[in-house]
Order: C-alpha cells, then structure tokens, then sequence
C-alpha cells in the first residue's frame, strides 16, 4: 500500500487501517444490519448507567467473540484501542483529585473502549462504499454522499501526492532553519490544494464525457 | 480536539446532533444553490486535501509539531458553506475509518469543528478584510481569524464535555481555552502561509471565492449566526455565569464582598479549591487579552510575510 | 464521403491567452485508426477535448467539429457523448469511482439503461480488457496497468462509434504496453489516438496527423509521415526504430 513503508508521518493513519481483504463471516455480513447492530451497542453502552454491570459485560463478551470470527490480527486491534490514551489520561487526570472521580473515569474510559471497538471491528469488516450505500439508503443527501465517495476515492492519491512533493522538496534542502522549513511545507500544502482543485476538474470533465449532468 | 463515544453523554449527544444536522443540512442547500456544476467534484477534493494537509508535521521543538485544522483556511477559499460541508465530510470519514471522533459525538465534533470553527472563522476574517486592504490585509484577517476559531471552537467543546459532567467546567475551560490559544497561533500561522502560497501560484483561485451577491450571503451568516448563538447558549452560557464564581473569590481576597446570584445554577460540581475558580476567570481575561496581542502579532506576521502591499 | 470526425479550421485560447490551437483541419474517415503526433505542449490534449464538447466551454464561431456528420453544439452533447468515447491521459482523474464495478457501470448508468443491462455490460467490457472477475475491487488499489484498462472498459461499456485516446500507453511497463495494444487491435471502432509511442503508431495506426503549436504540419498514411526523418526530426518526434527494418508494402 503506498505510503504503508515511508518514514514521513503520512503514512501513520494508512497503516492503522487494515487493508487486506479477508473473508471471515463478519466480512460476509451485509453491511446495514451490521450499521444497525454497531449503533444500537453504541447507543446502550453510552446510555447505561455504569452501575449496570451486566450489559457492559454483555456487550464485551459480544465484541471479542465478533473480533475473533473476523480474523483480524489481535495486535493492530491492540494497538488502534490505544488512540483513546491520551483522552483517558486527560480526564483521569483530571478526575484524580476529585472524590467521586475514580467511578467517574473507570466509567469513561470502559465505555470509550467498548465504543471504540464497536467501531473498529465494523471500519476493518465493511468496505466504505457499503457504508455509503446504508447512508443513502437512510436519505443523507446526495451532494454528502458524492463528497464522501470522492474524498475516499481520492484520499490516497493526494497523500501520495503530498508525500511525493515533500521528498522532492526535502532532497533540494540544505539549510536546517525552522523558518525555512514550514516556508516549504506551506507551499507544499498550498500546492497540494491547487493540485486538488485542477484535478477536480479533470473529474468533472470526465463526469460529463460519461454523460454525467 | 476529536471527542471519543463515551466522553459526552446522551442528551449532549442528542442535542448536539440536532444543532449539527440543521446546520450541515444548512450548509447543503446553500452549496446546491451557489456552487457551480463544475465545482461539484471539488468539495470531496477539497476534504481529501484537508485531511492529507492535517498530516503534514510543522516542527515546532524538540518533538513536538503542530498540524493544520484548517477550517477558516477552506472556509476563506470556499466559502462558509462549502467549508462546513468539507470538513463534516473530513470528520465523517476520519470516524469511520480511523475511529478519530466518536459516533455519537460526531455531532459535538461536527458542531466544534465543522459549524463554529468554519462559520466563525469565515466571519472574521470578511469582517477583517473590510479594514484591512490587500493581500497583506488578507493575510492578517486569515491568521486572527483562524486563532479566533480555534479558541472559541476549544471552548465549545470545553462547554459540551462539562455538561456530559466528564470533567467540570472550572477544569474544562482553563485547560482547553488556554492550550488552544497557543495550538491557534500554529493554526493562523499556518493557514496564512498557506493561503499566501496558494494566492502567489494561482492568484485566480483566490479571486474567484469572492462574493458575488452580498445580500445573499448576509441571509446565510444571519442564518448560521443564529445556529452558532443557539449551540453557544447551549454549551456555555450556563458555565459563563460560573466566572463571576471566579471574580467573587478574588474579590473576597482583597475584601469586597460581592455576591451575585448565577442566572441558571451551574450544573458542575462545587470545588473547596479556590484557585481553580480563579483559573476561570484569569483564563478569561487572558483571552481577551491574549486576542489583542495575537491581532497585532498577525498584523506584524502580515507585514513581514508580504513586503510590498499588493492590490488584490 | 462521410467522415466519422470532420475539424474544419479550429481554434482555441487558454484564458492567459495564448494560442493553443490555430485553425486546424482535418477528417477521420469511418473506422479508421489515425495517430495524432506532435511534442508536448502542441495542442493534441486540447483537440481531442473538443470532440466530445468539452472544449470550448463556451461555443463561439471558431472553427466546426462534426462528428458522424453531426456538428457539436450546446444541444447536442448528450448523443455525442454517448457516440464519442473519450480516455483521459491520468486514469486517476476518470477513474472516480470506489469500485471497478461501480466505474465501468457509471457510463451506462447515465445512458438510462436498465439493471440487467448494465451489469451485462460491466461483464463484457471488463473481459473485453481481460479484467474479468475485477468488478469488486477497489479503485485506488490497482496497478497503473490495470487503471489503464479499467478506463477503457468503462468507456468500452457505452459502446461509442469512435473512439478517442490520449496517451494511452505512457507510464505503462513493455508487457503493460503490449497488452493494451492487442486490447486496442480488437476493437473495431473508429479510433483516434494521441501519443507519443511510435510503436504503437506503426503497429495499429494507418493514418497519421501531426500537430505542432497548435497547427497541423503534416496528415498522410503513417509509413509515408513516419518515415520522412526530416519531417519527425523538424516537429520533436523522430523515425521510429522499427520502421528501419520494415518497408511500406
């Protein structure tokens, strides 16, 4: 996957999603009753009260059975959990001097968890372009739906693009000074958006030779 | 500043969705009506250049970095409509497939970061751009503007997770008001820059996001000026009347006694330790303060970045 | 004669004004396959953009494109469209799509078509290109190769009269190449093609035009233009290895 092996930092969230295609029975599933499933567990878990033991422990035990049919590798599960930390330490922080605190961020921090997990297992099941046909199917308007369908589409070529141009930037580098540095890495970006926008409309232009109106 | 599920709770989560709903589907309508056929594709290109431009690292020392939100920066290229729906979709799709942001707060986050962030920022920066003339004035507008956005986006969400009753407001708002009011200078520096890079390559791409009917868009502001209002009222108005809480106890120190009576009770707990309440209201005063010194710091950034004034 | 594609004296500026193309003429006759040659910066992408309306943006009195008799004016974009199939030179930029399915399906879904007839002619485009079994993959994960194609059968699937390539094979790999020739050999449409792979020219093309700064220098069978070194050498291309060895018949 292009941008999976540089060192550049673009390549941190290509790599916390997990691209191979496997065909687990989670995977099979048709994407609406699994959208509809991942809510209803979202909802019940942010909605319930902590004292209700048993749900959280319900909704756990579903979770780690759904993740072991989807063969998906424990570790990167692992380690896409682990982009909770900083919050979870924030309010722990926080919470720390106060009396009632301890309940109150076990209490956050079991239900991020278990939403969080919700959300991965079904991102990494569910290709995106199925979520997009649940979203019409419940009437989000079109014009959302084509721009999420196109920001999609065109996210990798850009990060590629980007990557690219900030190599090349950086092998006519010589001077180390931070001034100079975001002077270049604003020009990239600013390049990267007239990029984005001429592209935009060689898409149009090829919308339209397809018939598109 | 993505909240996770779990952080907000369900009626923040309902009302918040609400709010946001209006206003993206707000937002929608606009774009159907203003934006030409051609530029269609460019509202899901724009998104994904956002998205790549947040992962560009801007070094700042030692380890640290600062990223681009970049909100006020695509709302002063596209416009306010346009932005709010790129950056919903760049949030949509940062939920999705990066577990960035929670589901259920995707409508605090959508509010924080798309509405407020792009609509007030937008505002600023036209307002600004009334006064200041120019490429140089543009730039200046776009580095307040952006600053201004991030802060007050901060302190929305600040307000959101206080009425969750996750962490009390007399904690919320110092912390997030006063980290951002340093991550939003990053934030202007690098929205300026950018622009002005953009302006020096295709100066055309500039000129053709200005306003063709005004009084049209006076009835979208007006329109997104009363969603901001209502969601402000929401997550802050009840927290805001907790600063004379925090002025009281330093008016107690020097011997006035001075009570007045909040206007709704502050829904967060109370705290024994005096000094937070006083972060409060010295976070406040820092804000306005600090809004003045990073005015004249982006009126200097302007003149420095730009060296001769150029007509635009 | 009726012409498939009849240009009479066109023009076209950039909006910074320069000229880009400067009153250019020629015919393509019914299944014909003609090369369009010339250097970079000769004009070849803007004429080809002309042939299915995208170019101008908007009409003035320069210059007259028919196609299959029909002039191409405002009104009638949508049946040239459908006659006139055009591929782009970046694969990325026609192929916007999630899914190869959904892009191969996007042409015949704006002609109305049924369901079943759509997917029928997913099917078949996609063996036309020998991508049979690629309809649930994913856009952005392909092979440039494979890009390449899959814009050929999404353009294959509205079944045009003519169609209309620019550089196709460039940035393709000698078996990428290869393939993609032999695709093009097997399609019986009338077929413009705008490169720079002379190869490819010698191999399928009978016809060759050659344009530079945005006039027509030379239009004549291909053995002939190709082989006058003096003419390739003066408009930035050259004599093409494989011609040395070969005669005209």
């Amino acid at each position: 996957m292009a941008g999976a092996q540089t060192e550049g930092p673009v390549s941190v969230h290509l790599v916390n999603h997990h691209h191979g295609w496997h065909d687990s029975p989670v995977h099979r599933l048709p994407a609406a009753p699994k959208l509809g499933v991942a809510l209803v567990i979202i909802v019940a878990t942010v909605l319930a009260p902590i004292q209700w033991k048993v749900l959280f422990i319900g909704v756990a035990v579903l979770l780690v059975l759904t993740a072991g049919l989807s063969q998906l590798p424990l570790f990167f599960l692992f380690r896409r959990l682990l982009v909770l930390s900083p919050f979870v330490l924030g309010v722990v922080l926080v919470n720390a001097f106060q009396p009632a605190g301890r309940d109150r961020w076990l209490a956050v921090a079991i239900k991020s968890v278990l939403c969080l997990l919700t959300v991965i297992l079904i991102s990494n099941t569910t290709p995106f372009s199925q979520i997009l046909r649940v979203l019409k199917s419940i009437r989000v308007p079109a014009l959302l739906i084509t721009t999420l369908a196109l920001m999609h589409r065109y996210l990798f070529v850009l990060m590629d693009e980007s990557d690219r141009m900030r190599r090349a930037r950086a092998s006519r580098t010589f001077t180390r000074g931070r001034k100079f540095r975001w002077q270049t890495l604003a020009t990239v970006v600013g390049q990267l958006f007239i990029c984005a926008s001429e592209r935009a409309e060689r898409i149009y232009d090829a919308m339209c030779a397809r018939g598109w109106k | 500043m993505h909240i996770p599920d779990g952080f907000i709770d369900g009626k923040t989560a309902a009302v918040t969705a609400v709010i946001s709903a209006a206003g993206v589907g707000f937002a929608l309508r606009q774009v159907r009506r203003e934006l030409p056929p051609r530029r269609v594709p460019l509202l899901g290109l724009a998104a994904a250049f956002l998205f790549a431009a947040q992962m560009v690292n801007f070094p700042v020392a030692g380890g640290t970095s600062g990223h681009l939100v970049g909100g006020t920066l695509v709302a002063a290229l596209l416009g306010p409509s346009a932005a709010v729906v790129v950056v919903t979709t760049v949030l949509i799709v940062q939920c999705f497939l990066f577990q960035d942001g929670g589901v259920l707060a995707l409508g605090a986050n959508v509010f924080n970061m798309a509405i407020l962030n792009s609509v007030i920022g937008y505002m600023i920066y036209r307002v600004l751009c009334h006064w200041l003339t120019g490429i140089r004035g543009r730039v200046t507008a776009i580095a307040f503007a952006a600053w201004c956005a991030t802060v007050l986006a901060a302190i929305s969400c600040a307000g959101q997770l206080a009425w969750s009753g996750t962490i009390p407001w007399s904690v919320a708002f110092p912390a997030m008001a006063t980290v951002h009011m340093f991550i939003g200078v990053g934030e202007g520096l690098i929205s300026a820059l950018v622009f002005l890079a953009v302006y020096r390559a295709r100066p055309d791409l500039i000129t053709e996001t200005v306003l063709t009917g005004q009084p049209q868009r006076l009835g979208e502001l007006v329109g997104y000026g009363l969603l901001v209002t209502l969601g402000v009222a929401v997550f802050v108005a009840p927290f805001a009347c907790s600063w004379p809480d925090g002025l009281d106890s330093v008016a107690d120190k020097f011997g006035f006694s001075h009570k007045m009576a909040p206007l709704l009770p502050a829904p967060a707990p109370n705290y024994q330790v005096p000094c937070i309440h006083w972060a409060v209201g010295a976070t406040a005063v820092a804000g306005a303060a600090g809004s003045l010194i990073v005015f004249v710091l982006a009126l200097l950034m302007g003149r420095w970045l730009v060296p001769k004034p150029k007509d635009l | 004669m009726n012409s498939a594609i009849e240009i009479t004296n066109l023009k076209y500026r950039y909006h910074d004004g320069t000229e880009a193309l400067c009153g250019v003429s020629f015919r393509v006759a019914p299944g014909e396959c003609a090369a369009l040659l010339g250097p970079n910066g000769s004009g070849k992408s803007t004429l080809l953009l002309h042939l299915n309306g995208i170019l101008p943006e908007k009409l003035s009195g320069d210059g007259a494109v028919k196609v299959l008799g029909e002039p191409v004016t405002t009104k009638n974009l949508e049946p040239i469209r459908r006659q006139v199939g055009l591929v782009f030179q970046d694969p990325d930029d026609q192929l916007f799509c999630p899914t190869v399915q959904e892009d191969v399906a996007f042409g015949p879904q704006q002609l109305g078509l049924g369901d079943a007839e759509i997917a029928a002619r997913v099917q078949k485009a996609l063996a036309q290109v020998g991508l049979a079994g690629f309809g649930r993959r994913a856009t952005h994960h392909l092979s440039h190769g494979e890009k390449r194609r899959v814009c050929l059968a999404g353009v294959l699937a509205c079944e045009p009269a003519i169609l209309v390539l620019d550089e196709p094979t460039s940035d393709l790999d000698p078996r990428g190449r290869r393939e993609f020739k032999a695709l093009l050999r097997q399609i019986p449409a009338t077929k413009l093609i705008a490169t720079h792979d002379l190869e490819l020219v010698v191999e399928l093309c009978s016809r060759a035009i050659v344009l530079d700064r945005g006039s027509v220098v030379a239009d004549g069978p291909m053995f002939e233009l190709l082989n006058d070194e003096k003419l390739m050498l003066e408009h930035g291309l050259e004599r093409p290895h494989i011609l040395r060895h070969q005669h005209p018949h």
